[in-house]
């Protein structure tokens, strides 16, 4: 058992015999330095397997990984610039963006043939060679099976499945501005569906949300639990979920989008060559196959490699159907990206008791219909259905810098204009107003004859 | 002539520690007596075994005829007022003081006339409002009585109610505890180490140590007669003399001093009060001494003296002026007066 | 000191005007404890808040807080985060007042165990807690599902802000508990034994004189929970109720990005109200003293129960500690689970996560007992020194210190975590790493965060040493320092005990500033560990291993703690009673 101190002792004595090294002999090191920082929000799941893996490639090479959430990950870069971790590596793509954005990044020369440049509806790669894709996920159904038989709930396929009254309270999702890719799920279904109609069938299936989660584990662990028995997740939430035992399945709907995970070397990397050779590692085939690991199961972006995957393992390089309907737009996703994650916190996260409440009452009110038709009682049903699904913004104004613009500053550093807690605090004032009234006209709807 | 409190046979320990052994007493109603003793001599937990706090291994307590050995410390009606006085900081002094009334359902009206009786009795009405933190010491000690004399106890329990005064305040408060006492005509027991506290205060009292009541008797009597070295020795300063009692007086270290007439011979110790013994400074006198230590008292010069084969005796002189105190080593002549020698018997 | 010069009498009236402001002693130990506010609170800490002061073009604004105050989200906010404090102090006053009454007042076998128990609720490891408690009393836990099975209903135990106020009950009680109990256990037993002889009993002796002088620690005890349940955003989240303050100011500050004001905003109103809500409770002591001279053994005599006593006391501490030890059965059933998942108990039971855990990461543990050893006993000064400069001396500004150490108590673990490291980054240690990322200052970091726990406790406790002990010492010649450590401080024993238990125990759970500065591996304590197990499927029975063993170990410390300080007690109880 290492005590803190000796550690920082080793580290000066490792220090020392290297200066004392022959020059020669450190050059002949050059290719690679002794050890290489990755800052992760991977599980240890996850990245033990690549570490076991490069550290035997590379004997000479120590890796060290830091865990850290996306969040203290990307604030840890920011804040430590004159001596930062190597590697940033990490799922969601817009974390990525910002540390771009923020010149956090290095453009290392890395080696990409035999990969496609696009996978699934986006790039593999970023375009610009900040950061790199390492293996692609796609977004999803997961439910747990012995949930579902205990409700009597039928197995859901679709996003339009998620509507049914039946899920009333059975669904889980996680907060699109607190998870990259629950972030690119939705705007997926945006893209596919359009503005309106995707927001009409985000805002139905909300009124069926048990919970939205602070984080995208969250999700996944109540699924796990039985906490509530379906799960918008990322696909390897389901399959290493299944892999571990739990009780649970994963399905893509036909709107789904594969987008990359990703690896980046920081700006002024203090092991730049370590680093390059951990990503071109990652990339190699030898690197890809670790991703087949039933701990780690994610889509490998060498379509060469799914050769050895299991049985049922989908590839998205010969499914056609995979992420295919929808032909992911990046420039749209950029340019309202705090504005939908805003938008979505407004109308569903900061209100989801108003929201299912006035669901469930529509939901009685249909089923009060079903026994007994008058058109009365659906005028006022499907006036309810009006006010539930409509947006406070239009897909122009979404885009529009006098609106949007509004929340980009946020970005890296800059502080937000009051012209945010205006928009924000207009949009509460628009759920709670139109979900209370929804909520009285389907109670009306009910009772009308 | 009823009751006050009787003690019967009452023994006590905490574990194998014996505090009390076999404690027999009656305190007579209207009486003010006092539990004198040394420091753990067992007054204090007797003192609570009447308030209630604690119960004997074996033994009775009545109250007013009543036996109370089982009944807890709030049915009693007994009123104890601590050592630490025991103010609630949490409450004022009409607070303090109307506790026991409020327990004891008094209608409101009757309460705040009682409180304020009771304030008034020790002079600290116009205090009501303040907390205990503001009050001095003599003051705190007064509330703490009144506290409990509002309850009307059938006993007053005092432990060591002086001893967390001023020396200056210590003769003053007793006058008035005495004369309020009187007043009242309550049965009440002083616990205290202090013979003066005791004999200035005290109809009768109880001599304990090491758990057991040595005497009973009033002041006077107890000084006057003690019962033994114990007794003698506690209550004002005694010559103890260890000897034998011949046909012709009491013989100890080469000396021979008269005892009163019939005393049976065999081995005794005498016991002396200084004031028994004159010092005559021409030598004459049954027995020679010489001057060991002089100590000048103001009223009086107390002498250590020795004489015979190392026997101490302790005499005073009363002192005049114009009289110089004995230089150490001078000679002098003692006269002791038979009818005040007491013989304790082993 | 020196013993050829005696004070003379015209040094005297010099001393007493110096008595009456500040010795230099006072002025240096006030300075220290200042400068370490300064460098690891208040610094840090306004480097990140002066975002919430800067406007769009930079420059000061308050703009940011009349956005606040015209945001109904966050008025709202404002007032369910209110509610949720007032009633879990209420909730947790019902739970914490009988446990504390019954271990302070009467022999109760087992009291150590009770009082250990009663600790480790404070001991909720992250993730793995929620997890558990989901899984015993959320929708779907074991709770309801057998509710469901036998009855055909289900509570709504962890729904809403009512399942917030109960969730939060349940964790922060131990504050009154151990505040409380220290408090009672000091009363003078005179004070009883006079309400007793004029007539009180039981309840009406409880009411009357017992708990009214037990309210210092009391209200220091009820302070913490409101002030932390007012700023604690863990359990909001994990029961996804957002419409309270402090998890808007950390959803706002962890996405909508670390420049935007609002989530700063919210923060300097949840320090100004927990400063605010701190004050109101010295405030209500104020002038009023509570010290009740402990005589050689001071404290209320233990008495033994009658049978019905025994018996309604066990039918309350039975159910109370089942209920509030729930999640931590619920963590060993995890960590010894192979899969559970909607079922009322595990499918199958294993070993093998313990075995990982030991396999790959033994050095979390001893690196949480050193840092969080550390850390406690460096808030245990910290605290006696604000306490006794606040409560025994005249020195200005003294109540100041009190509330900036009060405030790190409303201070996000990520935020101070994120001011350390723009600070302090740039300093090297000897070895060239950086001082914000070592163990050091992890160490320091836990200490300014739990210093509030050991403050409230070390004050509740000196209030009760009567200044008269102190004075006897000054008396026989003993200086003010002497006083302090000879005098004071063995007197202050099992407060002191209550308060590094407190700082030790949440410490070693502390999460939110640790994933900020904690580096490497070999450096970690254990509530990273459990992070990052808890971060994927199969991780969540180690994850569930490591924290089993995070609170066995506070348990194991905390028993001891306890048994040290009950000897103390003892001790003096023989020898107070020899004199007697």
């Amino acid at each position: 058992m290492a005590q803190p101190n000796r550690t920082g002792r080793r580290a000066v004595l490792a220090a020392a015999s290297a200066a004392l090294l022959p020059v020669a002999q450190l050059r002949a090191q050059t290719a690679l330095e002794q050890r290489v920082v990755i800052i992760t929000s991977f599980s240890r799941d996850v990245t033990t397997p690549f570490v076991q893996a490069f550290e035997r490639a590379h004997p000479g090479t120590k890796v060290e990984v830091q865990n850290r959430s996306t969040t203290a990950a990307v604030a840890f870069i920011r804040e430590t610039r004159s001596s930062p971790p190597d590697l940033m590596w990490a799922s969601a793509p817009d974390a990525f963006e910002v540390l771009k954005a923020g010149n956090l990044l290095a453009k290392p020369q890395i080696d990409t043939s035999g990969i496609p440049p696009r996978v699934g509806g986006g790039p593999t790669h970023d375009p610009e060679g900040h950061y790199f894709g390492f293996a692609v996920s796609g977004y999803g159904i997961m439910y747990n099976t012995r949930y579902l038989r205990a409700n009597n709930l039928p197995v859901p396929r679709e996003w339009a499945d998620l509507k049914k009254p039946i899920y009333h309270g059975h669904v889980g999702i996680s907060s699109p501005s607190r998870s990259g890719t629950t972030h690119l799920t939705v705007e997926t279904i945006l893209q596919g569906e359009g503005w309106e109609a995707g927001w009409a069938q985000l805002l139905e299936i909300a009124g069926n949300f048990a919970q939205v989660s602070d984080r995208s584990f969250g999700v996944p662990d109540a699924v796990n639990s039985g906490q509530y028995g379906i799960g918008i997740v990322i696909d390897f939430f389901g399959f290493s979920a299944k892999a571990s035992g739990f009780p649970v399945e994963f399905v893509y709907p036909s709107v789904t989008t594969l987008v990359p995970a990703n690896i980046a070397m920081v700006q002024n990397a203090p092991n730049p060559n370590a680093a390059r050779a951990f990503i071109q590692f990652l990339l190699s085939p030898a690197g890809q196959e670790v991703l087949l690991d039933p701990k780690v199961m994610r889509l490998p972006v060498r379509p060469e490699t799914y050769a050895k995957a299991p049985q049922g393992f989908p590839n998205p390089f010969t499914d056609a159907s995979l992420g295919a309907r929808v032909r992911f737009d990046n420039d749209l996703s950029e340019k309202r990206y705090e504005l939908l994650n805003s938008l979505f916190d407004r109308l569903v996260t900061f209100r989801l008791r108003e929201l299912t409440a006035a669901w469930k009452a529509v939901h009685e009110a249909e089923a009060a219909l079903a026994r007994r038709d008058n058109a009365e009682g659906r005028r006022l049903v499907a006036e309810a259905r009006v006010k539930l699904t409509r947006v406070p913004i239009t897909a122009e104004q979404a885009i529009d810098p006098a609106t949007a613009g509004a929340f980009q500053p946020t970005r890296p550093n800059r502080p937000a204009g009051p012209r945010q807690a205006q928009l924000e605090e207009e949009w509460d004032r628009f759920a709670v107003a139109n979900y209370a009234e929804a909520r009285q006209l389907a109670e009306r709807a009910r009772s009308a004859r | 002539m009823s009751a006050g409190v009787e003690i019967e046979r009452v023994s006590f320990g905490y574990g194998a520690t014996r505090v009390l052994e076999d404690v027999s007493l009656t305190i007579r109603k209207g009486e003010f007596f006092a539990f004198l003793g040394p420091s753990g001599s067992g007054k204090t937990t007797l003192l609570r075994l009447i308030a209630g706090f604690g119960m004997p291994d074996s033994g009775r307590i009545l109250i007013g005829g009543r036996d109370a050995t089982r009944q807890a410390p709030w049915a009693r009606n007994v009123g104890l007022v601590f050592q630490s006085y025991a103010l609630w900081p949490h409450m004022t002094v009409a607070q303090n003081v109307a506790f026991g009334l409020e327990r004891r359902r008094v209608p409101r009206a009757e309460r705040e006339q009682r409180v304020k009786a009771a304030l008034e009795l020790v002079g600290l009405a116009h205090l009501m409002d303040r907390r205990p933190a503001q009050l001095s010491g003599g003051q705190q000690q007064r509330v703490a009585i009144a506290r409990t004399l509002a309850i009307e106890p059938e006993v007053l329990l005092l432990d060591e109610p002086l001893s967390n005064l001023d020396a200056g305040l210590r003769a003053g408060v007793r006058a008035e505890l005495v004369e309020l006492q009187r007043r009242l005509g309550l049965t009440t027991i002083l616990v205290t180490h202090d013979q003066e506290e005791a004999n200035a205060a005290a109809d009768r009292m109880a001599v304990l140590d090491e758990g057991r009541v040595l005497q009973v008797g009033s002041p006077a009597e107890l000084y006057d007669h003690p019962a033994n070295r114990f007794v003698a020795g506690f209550l004002g300063t005694a010559n103890l003399i260890d000897g034998e009692v011949t046909s012709d007086g009491f013989r100890a270290g080469g000396i021979a001093l008269p005892v009163h007439a019939g005393a049976t011979p065999g081995r005794a110790t005498l016991a002396l009060r200084p004031q028994a013994l004159s010092l005559l400074r021409d030598g004459a006198g049954s027995l020679p001494a010489r001057v060991v230590r002089a100590e000048f008292l103001g009223g009086h010069v107390r002498y250590t003296l020795e004489a015979g084969q190392g026997i101490r005796l302790i005499a005073e002189e009363p002192h005049l002026r114009g009289l110089q105190p004995l230089p150490p080593g001078a000679p002098v002549g003692v006269a002791v007066d038979p009818a005040q020698t007491t013989l304790l018997r082993h | 000191m020196s013993a050829t010069t005696l004070p003379s009498a015209a040094a005297r009236p010099w001393r007493a005007r110096w008595r009456i402001e500040a010795s230099p002693v006072q002025v240096l130990a006030a300075l220290l404890v200042l400068a370490f506010l300064l460098a690891f609170l208040v610094v840090p800490v306004g480097r990140v808040f002066v975002v919430a002061f800067t406007g769009a073009e930079g420059g000061f604004t308050l703009v940011h807080f009349g956005d606040f105050f015209r945001t109904s989200l966050f008025i709202e906010s404002f007032w369910n985060s209110l509610y949720v404090a007032a009633m879990s102090v209420v909730v947790a006053s019902l739970i914490a007042v009988p446990l504390a009454v019954i271990l302070a007042r009467h022999r109760f076998p087992g009291a150590a165990l009770i009082t250990t128990l009663g600790v480790l609720p404070l001991v909720m490891p992250p993730f793995v807690g929620a997890v558990a408690m989901q899984l015993v009393f959320g929708r779907n836990g074991t709770v309801n599902l057998l509710l469901m099975d036998w009855f055909g209903f289900r509570i709504p135990l962890m729904e809403g802000l009512n399942g917030v106020i109960f969730v939060q009950a349940l964790h922060y009680f131990p504050f009154i508990l151990m505040n409380l109990t220290a408090s009672l256990s000091n009363i003078d037993v005179a004070m009883e034994e006079a309400g007793q002889n004029l007539g009180a009993k039981g309840f009406t002796l409880l009411r009357t004189i017992v708990l009214p002088l037990a309210l210092p620690g009391y209200l220091a005890g009820a302070s913490l929970v409101f002030v932390k349940v007012f700023d604690d955003l863990a359990t909001p989240l994990l029961l996804n109720v957002t419409n309270m303050l402090a998890p808007q100011a950390y959803l706002r500050v962890t996405s909508v990005g670390l420049g935007d004001p609002m989530g700063y905003v919210i923060s300097v109103i949840l320090v100004v109200v927990s400063v605010i809500a701190m004050a109101g409770a010295a405030l209500i002591l104020r002038g009023r003293d509570f010290a009740t001279q402990q005589r050689g053994g001071g404290g209320l005599a233990r008495r033994p129960l009658s049978p019905l006593g025994k018996a309604l006391a066990w039918s309350f501490v039975i159910p109370v500690l089942l209920l509030v030890l729930a999640p931590h059965v619920g963590i060993l059933l995890l960590s010894l689970a192979t899969v559970w998942s909607f079922s009322p108990l595990p499918d199958g039971f294993t070993l093998a996560h313990y075995a990982t855990v030991l396999r790959e990461t033994p050095q979390f543990l001893t690196n949480t007992l050193l840092y969080c050893g550390l850390a406690g006993a460096i808030d245990v000064v910290i605290g006696v020194v604000i306490a006794w400069l606040v409560l025994r001396t005249k020195l200005p500004g003294r109540k100041l210190l009190d509330l900036m150490a009060m405030s790190a108590l409303a201070v996000p673990g990520l935020v101070l975590g994120i001011g350390i490291l723009r600070t302090y980054f740039d300093v090297k240690m000897p070895d060239g790493a950086s001082l914000a990322t070592s163990w050091i200052m992890l160490t320091i970091v836990y200490a300014v965060r739990r210093l509030p726990y050991a403050l409230r406790a070390a004050t509740a406790a000196l209030q009760q040493v009567h200044r008269s002990l102190e004075e006897a010492a000054e008396n026989l010649g003993a200086g003010k320092t002497t006083t302090l450590t000879r005098i004071v401080v063995p007197l202050m024993a099992g407060g002191l005990a209550a308060a590094f238990v407190t700082s030790f125990a949440t410490a070693a759970v502390e999460l939110s500033a640790t994933l900020v500065l904690a580096t490497r591996d070999v450096d970690a304590p254990l509530s990273y560990g459990i992070y990052v197990f808890m971060q994927s499927a199969a991780g969540r029975g180690p994850g569930a291993a490591l924290g089993v063993i995070a609170v066995l170990t506070v348990a194991v410390c905390t028993y001891a703690a306890h048994r040290i300080a009950e000897r103390e007690r003892s001790r003096r109880m023989r020898e107070g009673r020899a004199t007697a």
